[in-house]
């Protein structure tokens, strides 16, 4: 029987080739999307599964005068603190922290960006497999170093010509290659190229004073320990090394713990620069996936039980001989499954064809592990609930049917039929408009945040990173040798660029009993001439006036407000930061208020000082020539930092990389948008065609009693458009409610306009109508001689 | 083989009431060749619809070799129909998109016989109807007489006690007509029980008994044997 089956539903798929089309088109793209998400999701939740000792492992975070985000950035004596004082409880503590240093072997150097220096312990904590070397001792002398694969073959040529090779480090440190780690997988929320022994620099300026933070400290637990106990015993240890820090600088420190599994999904920010995930998007990513599986199984729906008409005589006839409802039933899901099959393996092809491609948007490799059970699980789940829903709906109706109007052909797919399958249309458009709407909002705002004037200007800035000794060390030669060039508008040091880093820090201000919390900029006197920064109140630094250096400051807008002055009312009153400043300095100017942070964040108060921290160096080009302007900055930097190669960016390049989730949201937003209207109209075209068939005799009819081509497509295509209007007009309210709600993400958003909803039910309707209009025209310019012949 | 008695059958609609089927009483032995006819819309189709238990009467009595089957659940009604009722339609009712020997095999599948014994079956009857020759055709590369055999050769494979024939040669040329009458006349006389519902006078006088309908009820009957 089952044979007899497979064979019917074959040779049915065969028979008509366009609704097969239809059906496995759908079906695959949407299980292609499905597939897709389901592999984002699996590396998203497997992130750091890998850690063999991850039960046990945290992540020590410090809190900061109670602020709702804790950091995980520590000093370097924390970790010998920790084991020392809580023997019973910790294991092990190892110091990660993330570096940034010149490798020099031969003739070649590189600027390497992900290098980690930790305690020895790093790879026996950490589950990094060594390809060579002992994980044990690799890191047990000081003059060493751990390569990845890809850094080995970058260095060396390949794995084997690397171990024991030696590296320069910084023009500082000779050290040999002891191990080589396999790459870093892209689910960890760690990520490096390479591993030196932190000794190395345990003794450097400010790497043993408590309260500086540059590093993370993970600490491996005992089984029995009971986290929330030894939590509470972190306020004593805090008050013991901290306390007079604390005191002396009006601030409050704790201590706690995260577990290695949910660092990834802690929000990230730029207090905790390490790789996060954004559970939002991931339900963002799911849902999309369902929505457009769901398009699809509907096609099949409608498609299968007005089909059902044609296989009317069929199901008649087996119910003659002897079938029952069940066997029917469990032919056509049967046949729904052998469809599902089909578009399940074309899925599998079509998805390893576009995995490139998918993991360009993503911005990493997502690892297809076609050994893991998941992935059939994943596959045989999707084949049996897709096979069922989208084929129990047809099993039921089909088999419902009496044989005897069945085999007649007199067969009517009932009112009640035909409502179900127009709402089962409104499902589909509801959706297809629903993510029009979306896209074209993702699209609006953020072609608003790229617009908006940030109040500070962008354009013709580069950024030059001050991360090197030997750039640091000659920042104040670097910066006069470019002011002194042609082609040069004006240079300035600074800690942060705007979108950059603006650390938190406490003040004491004039009139105020409490410290107050702002943001700060430290930067030299060219910070407002060289961003093009508004003074709207007193006067910018000026080399006119030399104690500027240490006794002014200037404020934004937000700050004066904050602080319950206007900018005129702020200039002259005192300001001191308490843990930077020895003495009080004095508010010289109000600037207008810039985004200094990213468009999601409101406006924050922003306090510009001299202070020293030199991290970044903006070089503003005459316009014009920027070309020269660039081999001028290069030429500079090359003389005063001699090893490095030289690296830049452009200010308004930080655009791309601050919105870099909602660009990936946006493309990806987009591709699923259109194939949901793609699947839907598919159906649609189904449907007309039909539709057109279905009537074929009465459009012969028509037109012998006169009517135009022109009546006969309206006539046809009114009755399919009408699931199309309601579907919008169920959509539009939705689509409106939700990306409102998107839009809260941000503090300067696009407004909801009107024409947004417009044009997505002009475009879904456009679509929809030029869909029907093809199979409607072909009907109803047909010769109706022939039409009326079949009867 | 065959008492019915008083049946009824009647037709709503929202509007009207159509009665097809009037108190109608006749029996049907075995072995016997009935022709029924009547004009449009006097009821044989139901009628033939009720006997090959496609369709519930709403009065009466249907004896079906000495059991009330007039309210038969459908899964007694399709156990009883698959064992022994075969059907011959005027426009045959194959399976398009079954090739001739998957059509005739229809019934031993759904009656449970396995495999080898199907073929065995089948292709002795192909056999018989002459169209083994024709077995890995589907319908549509018949003409119409041998589409029309091969519907015989389905209703009768799985041996069945009776074949209900509506207008078998409605849709044929004479020749074909002829041949398909001659052919039902070979299983009559194996023993196989005839009703068969025919506007053709032609077709009729094959058979032993020719009953007369109108408005759902028999008027005359003639014995022809």
């Amino acid at each position: 029987m089952f044979k007899n089956y497979l064979k019917t539903a074959w040779r049915n798929l065969m028979k008509n080739k366009m609704f097969s089309l239809i059906n496995i088109l759908g079906l695959t793209i949407g299980i292609t999307v499905c597939m897709m998400i389901f592999l984002f999701i699996m590396n998203e939740f497997s992130v750091d599964n890998f850690q063999t000792k991850g039960k046990n492992i945290y992540r020590v975070m410090r809190g900061f005068n109670n602020a709702s985000q804790p950091t995980p950035y520590l000093s370097g004596p924390y970790a010998p603190a920790l084991l020392n004082d809580f023997r019973d409880d910790i294991k092990q503590a190892v110091r990660v922290m993330p570096s940034n240093d010149l490798f020099v072997v031969g003739n070649t150097s590189f600027n390497e960006k992900k290098v980690y220096l930790t305690d020895s312990g790093f790879f026996d904590l950490f589950s990094f497999p060594l390809i060579l070397g002992n994980a044990a001792t690799a890191l047990k002398n000081p003059n060493s170093i751990v390569l990845t694969e890809t850094s080995a073959k970058k260095y060396f040529g390949s794995v084997n010509n690397a171990m024991g090779k030696v590296v320069e480090m910084d023009k500082q440190f000779q050290l040999k290659v002891t191990g080589i780690a396999k790459d870093v997988p892209s689910n960890s929320h760690m990520d490096f190229d390479m591993v030196v022994p932190i000794e190395n620099f345990t003794h450097d300026d400010g790497f043993n004073v408590w309260i500086n933070n540059r590093l993370f400290v993970y600490v491996l637990l005992n089984e029995h320990t009971n986290v929330a106990a030894l939590e509470k015993k972190f306020g004593a240890f805090m008050m013991k090394y901290m306390g007079h820090d604390m005191q002396q600088y009006g601030l409050h420190f704790t201590l706690s713990l995260t577990p290695l599994k949910k660092i990834y999904f802690e929000p990230a920010s730029e207090f905790d620069n390490i790789k996060h995930g954004d559970k939002t998007v991931v339900l963002i990513f799911l849902s999309i996936a369902v929505l457009i599986l769901l398009i699809a199984c509907i096609n099949f729906m409608n498609l299968s039980t007005i089909r059902a008409v044609e296989r009317s005589k069929e199901v008649g006839l087996r119910k003659v001989l002897g079938a029952l409802r069940n066997h029917l039933v469990w032919q056509f899901i049967g046949e729904s499954i052998l469809l599902t099959t089909i578009s399940c393996i074309l899925s599998v092809g079509l998805l390893l064809f576009l995995m490139p491609w998918y993991n360009q948007i993503l911005g990493y490799s997502l690892t297809v592990s076609w050994n893991a059970l998941p992935i059939y699980l994943f596959l045989i789940g999707v084949i049996v609930i897709v096979g069922f829903l989208a084929g129990s709906y047809p099993a039921f109706f089909l088999s419902a049917f009496s044989p005897i109007q069945a085999l007649k052909g007199k067969l009517r797919i009932g009112k009640g039929g035909s409502l179900f399958r127009q709402a089962l249309v409104v499902v589909q458009f509801s959706i297809s408009v629903f993510l029009i709407i979306g896209t074209i909002i993702i699209i609006k705002q953020m072609s608003y945040v790229k617009s908006k004037q940030l109040g500070y200007n962008k354009e013709q800035v580069v950024i030059v990173r001050i991360d090197n000794n030997d750039i640091f060390n000659n920042k104040t030669v670097f910066k006069k040798q470019l002011q002194n060039n042609s082609n040069i508008a004006s240079v300035s040091l600074m800690s942060g660029e705007p979108g950059g880093f603006f650390d938190d820090f406490n003040f004491d201000v004039e009139g105020h009993n409490e410290p107050w919390k702002a943001r700060t900029e430290f930067a030299d006197f060219e910070f407002v001439k060289t961003l093009g920064i508004k003074i709207i109140a007193g006067r910018d630094f000026s080399s006119q006036f030399p104690t500027d250096t240490t006794d002014a400051v200037l404020i934004n807008r937000t700050a004066a407000a904050k602080l319950g002055w206007t900018p005129e009312q702020a200039v002259g009153k005192w300001i001191q930061n308490k843990f930077r400043d020895d003495n009080k300095r004095r508010i010289i100017g109000v600037v207008e208020d810039f985004n200094f942070l990213s468009l999601k964040e409101n406006m924050d108060a922003l306090v510009i000082a001299p202070n020293d921290d030199r991290r970044v160096a903006l070089v503003k080009l005459k316009p014009g020539n920027i070309q020269a302007g660039i081999a001028a900055v290069k030429d500079v930097y090359n003389k005063v930092a001699t090893a490095y190669p030289f690296e830049y960016s452009f200010l308004d390049q930080k655009f791309d990389e601050l919105y870099k989730s909602d660009l990936r949201q946006q493309t990806i937003l987009s591709v699923f948008a259109c194939l949901a209207i793609f699947i839907a109209c598919l159906g649609l075209f189904g449907l007309a065609s039909f539709t057109a068939t279905k009537r074929f005799k009465e459009i012969g009819v028509r037109k012998v009693l006169g009517s135009s081509v022109q009546n006969i497509v309206i006539l046809l295509s009114k009755d399919l458009l009408k699931p199309v209007l309601i579907a919008t007009c169920i959509a539009l309210p939705v689509g409106y409610w939700a990306m409102d709600k998107w839009l809260q993400n941000f503090a300067y958003k696009t407004s909801l306009s009107w024409w947004v909803f417009v044009l997505a039910a002009l475009l879904t309707f456009g679509i929809a109508l030029i869909t029907v209009s093809v199979k409607a025209v072909k009907a109803a310019v047909a010769n109706p001689v022939k039409s009326l012949r079949s009867e | 083989m065959i008492k019915i008695k008083d049946l009824e059958k009647i037709y709503r609609t929202e509007e009207v009431e159509t009665v097809a089927l009037n108190k109608l009483t006749f029996n049907v032995n075995d072995g016997e060749f009935v022709a029924v006819m009547g004009p449009s819309g006097c009821g044989k189709s139901t009628l033939l619809n009720i006997l090959g238990l496609l369709d519930d009467p709403d009065g009466g009595s249907f004896l079906f070799n000495g059991i009330e089957v007039a309210h038969f659940n459908e899964r007694k009604r399709a156990d009883l129909r698959k064992r022994n009722i075969g059907f011959v339609f005027q426009s045959f009712n194959l399976i398009d998109e079954l090739t001739v020997f998957e059509n005739v095999e229809l019934p031993l599948i759904y009656l449970g016989v396995k495999g080898t014994e199907r073929k065995e079956r089948v292709e002795k009857v192909l056999d018989k109807m002459q169209i083994m020759h024709r077995r890995n055709h589907y319908p549509q590369q018949l003409s119409g007489g041998q589409q029309q055999r091969v519907a015989v050769a389905r209703a009768v494979v799985n041996n069945p006690k009776l074949i209900l024939a509506d207008e078998p040669t409605g849709n044929l040329d004479s020749s074909n007509g002829n041949e398909v009458m001659q052919l039902l006349t070979e299983l009559n006389e194996q023993g196989t029980t005839i009703i068969m519902v025919t506007h053709s006078e032609h077709d009729a006088r094959y058979s032993h008994r020719i009953i007369r309908m109108l408005d759902g009820q028999t008027v005359t009957e003639n014995i022809l044997v």
